[in-house]
């Protein structure tokens, strides 16, 4: 078969569109259940201490109501079951403010919200809370993870005081909260030991495990069901309490429960990405070439558990260096344990490093494209292994062609459009290209020489098209059209699969399905005993062998050699910006992010993805920041009045543009995934362009409208 | 949410009976600051009294200028032919605020009686003196980026949030109310809202039992000489750090008359009376129009976080005086 004829590559519309725009698509709360009861958590207002008295009376005379939980009566589970976070009422301490602390079940959600406002607690506060992450900072621990270990080649930092030339700047990153539009939520549904769960998880299988050993139960009698995921961004990665906390309020009250976070509850219920302080340190010679990297990154965690996005990570990879120094410290404090958050890790710290980049090439009076071309790695510095292909050169090159690169002015603060300033910013981004261990199965069926097939694997689609493409693997591998294809994912039942995280999720599903493809082919060529000149398809098998149903299933894994090699998807970004010169507003007025992600199984979907990582890098860059009020722990900011997400006014023009590469060194497809590169380097270039237009350097995160001010 | 009773009322009079029937009853127009307020328990009426079926929804013509109904959209009031043509600042300032979709809902008298977005009135487990008096301000030493620099009291330091209400400011506009007994009352706009001092439960100057009907604009002599400038974190959907309303009345370049209001600044609109001093019958320069503005703000009194909100402040005044000289 020709390539022309493949409909992998191809930009089809998704397969769910229609139904998700119809309302027939059907997540977490939309499953019936008869006979549901409603469940409302309620949650701490303190951030450390514990509760001397919860009293229910007054909730408990409300009509409607059924049950109200907590410490008092829940029964014990497993904290240790894999589920993040804490909360799962199985004491009266207080970690974090906004704990769950108990929650009420009434015939419907409106009864039980009035309720739970009516319970009474009494606290005693620990006086020695840890909430003021700025007077924290100061005095900074090791972190506990050995993957955070200091990370010194050659001569680490000390190669610094030689340099000709120097940066050294410290780059400050606010809390952000991943508010998929779906807030978390979840229906439970017992049937006798058994247990359905009905809700949003980028793990189906991790979510399965998770639930059933924090109920002490085993695997098999727990299912989770999840079809449709409205958004998770790492915050349906790991499961939070009020999964488990749904079934428990089933398994008390005997009745199916449904339990959805309100917007306010996600703030403090399903992690965040934690703030971070980054010294970058970098030294060069009067050409251009590196010769020091550091970077160095304080973080808050949680008191009870750790959870570092891995800031450094970048800087590991991007530029060739001799002596370098990554190094972690850590702020443990009475908030929510911190989380996977898009690119965690390298969308933060991608900001420090690249804007640091900017600064030493404007130092140089270099282009800011050459500086980083000239410091270009030619093997994995962190590790030396050979890269399996590295885009980096090729996307900066293509990308500022593209763009229009060459109507930078190079001096900041020249470049006037009426009341605007105008300026250009360019960062570049990584993300590692991993395959997981996932099964699929496929199921064959013919009516009248149509052959449909079934493809059954427990991956998830997180609303980036993971059916579609899915679907399109199926298509090719089997020899029949889309629409003959169902595909069958969301759910524990179903052969087990990695999940939607860490860009894993499209490299190892469509590895197995295609895999399975294969195998099924391979199954009935040999059940028809010819030998064949030209491989025929499943679809040619069944028709001319008259077979009306036929299945395997297979398992697939990331091939051996693949160790051997570094595998990474790149980008480089290129922003536009305006900024009004009397307001201080920006806009960014153009934003092109050029990926080299090895295949690309869907461009449009594709596309989707990478501008939606866009997106969350422009607010990154412009808007978004959650505050903690360093007296009482609670954020300050606590609806979408106070966190703001980029509004369709905020964002301009953005393109997607995707380097033409062959790489079938990290899996037999050739697949990277773009799921967290999309935002890796966005803000970063957002603050290059900022300082491009007028000069000033915004080194902490969000840039409003007040950190522009004419000083 | 607390339990409510829901009534409908047919007119003005029996909405006002209605309410004065059941004190913890509240009125309902557009909803759209209400039902935050019930959901967040900041407000727990018993009762909800719904204005819907009122007749107060007419935008007409007057002999001194325009009424408002008190029910009439924002939406139909920003687009109103008249409303474009006569009164561009009142259609300006509508269409920066809220979103789309709030402003089909949000009726005038509403947007009037829409209540401060300090974080720490909604959280319900924080002091403030608006949502329980004498239960302390936990803005006054906490997160104040949004804060007022302008006529803030020891007890209260929240803003008052509407973009439209700053260019009614501007455009001497007048509120008129019935009252319990069913007779008319003409609050003058400066009188309305008023600044927090020892009571910031109180945003404005309605007795209870007041039922706005419409707000009156006189006429005006800067329909080409008028600004709306707002500067906020996002490009929509986002309420003001800083934002000025101006109307310049010219004379060639003389200045007869400017009207300024700020709004993200204060309890209330804050007139700009400083600035509009020292502009009559000068000249419309960008040296009188920086003069006039740090006049006005070397009255200012940052808190902790909005410090940026003086320069920021003179920087919107000068730009928005350019802007309505430009026209």
């Amino acid at each position: 078969m020709k390539d022309t004829k493949k409909i992998i590559g191809q930009g089809i519309d998704r397969i769910d569109g229609i139904m998700k725009i119809t309302g027939k698509a059907s997540y977490a709360t939309d499953y019936p259940a008869k006979n549901m009861a409603y469940a409302v958590l309620f949650k701490s207002t303190i951030a450390a201490g514990k509760i001397t008295r919860i009293n229910t009376a007054e909730a408990e005379k409300l009509p409607g109501v059924i049950k109200i939980i907590t410490h008092e009566n829940a029964p014990k589970l497993n904290v240790k079951g894999g589920l993040r976070g804490g909360a799962l009422l199985q004491g009266p301490e207080i970690t974090f403010h906004g704990q769950h602390i108990g929650m009420v079940v009434a015939e419907t959600f409106e009864q039980a919200t009035a309720a739970a406002h009516l319970v009474q607690v009494k606290y005693q506060q620990d006086q020695a809370e840890k909430i003021d992450f700025e007077k924290l900072a100061k005095n900074p621990e090791m972190p506990k993870g050995k993957e955070l270990a200091d990370l010194v080649r050659g001569a680490g930092k000390a190669a610094l005081v030689n340099a000709e030339v120097k940066i050294e700047q410290e780059y400050e990153t606010p809390i952000e909260h991943h508010h998929p539009m779906e807030p978390h939520a979840t229906v439970a549904v017992w049937e006798g030991e058994n247990l359905i769960l009905y809700n949003g998880s980028q793990i189906i299988n991790g979510a399965q495990t998770a639930a059933a050993a924090t109920l002490n139960l085993k695997p098999e009698q727990v299912r989770i069901i999840s079809p449709y995921i409205g958004g998770g961004f790492g915050s349906k990665g790991g499961q939070w309490a009020n999964l488990v906390l749904t079934a428990v309020a089933a398994k008390m009250t005997s009745r199916p429960v449904k339990l959805a976070l309100t917007r306010q509850q996600m703030f403090n219920s399903v992690g965040l990405r934690q703030r971070n302080i980054q010294k970058i340190s970098l030294g060069a010679t009067k050409d251009g070439i590196l010769t020091t990297l550091a970077h160095e990154i304080i973080s808050h965690t949680a008191v009870d558990s750790e959870y570092i996005e891995p800031c450094g990570d970048c800087s590991k990879v991007m530029y060739e260096v001799p002596n370098s120094l990554i190094s972690y410290r850590v702020v443990p404090m009475n908030i929510i344990l911190p989380t996977y958050t898009r690119g965690p890790g390298k969308s933060t710290g991608s900001f420090a490093l690249e804007s640091a980049m900017d600064e030493l090439a404007h130092q140089l009076k270099m282009d800011p494209i050459a500086l980083r071309i000239k410091n270009e790695p030619k093997k994995d510095p962190s590790n030396g292994k050979p890269w399996s292909s590295r885009t980096t050169v090729k996307c900066l090159e293509e990308g500022a062609k593209a763009f229009g690169w060459e109507k930078r002015k190079s001096t900041p603060g020249t470049n006037f459009s009426g009341d605007d300033l105008i300026g250009y910013g360019v960062a570049c981004g990584t993300y590692p290209a991993r395959q997981r261990e996932s099964s699929a199965a496929i199921k064959l069926s013919r009516k009248s020489r149509l052959v449909y097939a079934v493809v059954e694997i427990a991956a998830s689609d997180l609303g980036t098209g993971t059916n579609t493409i899915l679907a399109q693997t199926a298509a090719d591998g089997l020899g029949i059209p889309v629409a003959q294809i169902t595909i069958k994912l969301g759910d524990s039942d179903l052969p087990p699969a990695a999940g939607s995280v860490g860009s894993v999720g499209a490299s190892s599903f469509a590895n197995a399905v295609n895999d399975a493809c294969n195998k099924i082919t391979d199954e009935l060529i040999a059940k028809s005993g010819k030998q064949f000149f030209v491989r025929p398809t499943a679809s040619d098998l069944m028709n001319s062998e008259n077979i009306a149903a036929f299945e395997t299933q297979s398992t697939s894994k990331a091939p051996v050699e693949a160790e051997q090699y570094s595998a990474h998807s790149f980008n480089a970004n290129f922003a536009e910006v305006s900024i009004n010169k009397n307001t201080g507003m920006v806009k960014v007025t153009r934003f092109l992010a050029v990926t080299g992600a090895g295949k690309i199984l869907n461009p449009k979907t594709a596309r989707s993805q990478i501008i939606g990582g866009n997106i969350w890098g422009i607010g990154m860059a412009l808007t978004e920041e959650s505050v903690i009020d360093p007296r009482y722990g609670n954020f300050a900011t606590r609806s979408f009045a106070d966190y703001h997400v980029p509004a369709n006014l905020d964002v301009g023009q953005l393109d997607a543009m995707f380097i033409n590469e062959v790489d079938l060194i990290p899996n037999k497809m050739g697949v990277k995934g773009i799921g967290e590169v999309g935002i890796v380097g966005v803000a970063a270039a957002i603050a290059n362009a900022v300082f491009n237009a007028i000069g000033k350097r915004i080194r902490s995160l969000p840039i409003t409208p007040d950190k522009l001010l004419p000083s | 949410m607390t339990p409510f009773k829901f009534s409908i009322a047919e007119n003005p009079s029996a909405a006002i009976g209605l309410l004065q029937k059941n004190n913890s009853a509240a009125f309902l127009a557009g909803g759209t600051n209400i039902l935050d307020l019930m959901k967040e328990h900041v407000t727990n009426p018993t009762e909800i009294i719904d204005l819907g079926r009122l007749q107060l929804n007419t935008i007409k013509p007057t002999t001194s200028g325009i009424s408002l109904g008190a029910l009439a959209k924002n939406t139909e009031t920003a687009n109103h032919p008249i409303i474009r043509k006569d009164y561009p600042l009142l259609s300006k300032a509508i269409l920066a605020g809220a979103s789309a979709q709030i402003r089909n809902m949000a009726s005038n008298g509403g947007n009037l009686l829409q209540r401060t977005r300090c974080s720490y009135f909604y959280d319900i487990a924080m002091p403030c003196n608006k949502r329980v008096p004498g239960s302390g301000c936990a803005a006054m030493e906490g997160f104040n980026r949004m804060h007022a620099i302008f006529g803030w009291s020891e007890k209260c330091v929240a803003v008052y949030p509407s973009d439209m209400a700053v260019a009614l400011s501007a455009l001497n506009a007048s509120v008129k109310v019935m009252q319990q007994n069913g007779n008319e009352r003409i609050i003058p706009f400066g009188d309305f809202h008023v600044l927090p001092k020892d009571h910031p439960e109180k945003d404005n100057s309605l007795n209870f039992g007041e039922l706005i009907t419409t707000i009156d604009l006189p006429k005006n002599n800067f329909a080409g000489h008028a600004a709306y400038v707002k500067v906020r974190d996002r490009n929509s959907y986002a309420f003001a750090l800083v934002s000025v309303a101006a109307g310049l009345d010219l004379q060639g370049n003389t200045i007869n008359q400017a009207q300024i209001a700020m709004g993200g600044v204060a309890h209330k609109p804050w007139r700009a009376l400083n600035a509009e001093a020292f502009l009559k019958g000068k000249q419309a320069t960008k040296v009188n129009f920086t003069k006039a503005a740090e006049l006005e703000m070397s009255a200012a009194k940052p808190l902790s976080h909005n410090q940026f909100k003086i320069e920021m402040g003179k920087q919107t005044l000068i730009n928005a005086l350019e802007m309505a000289l430009k026209g």
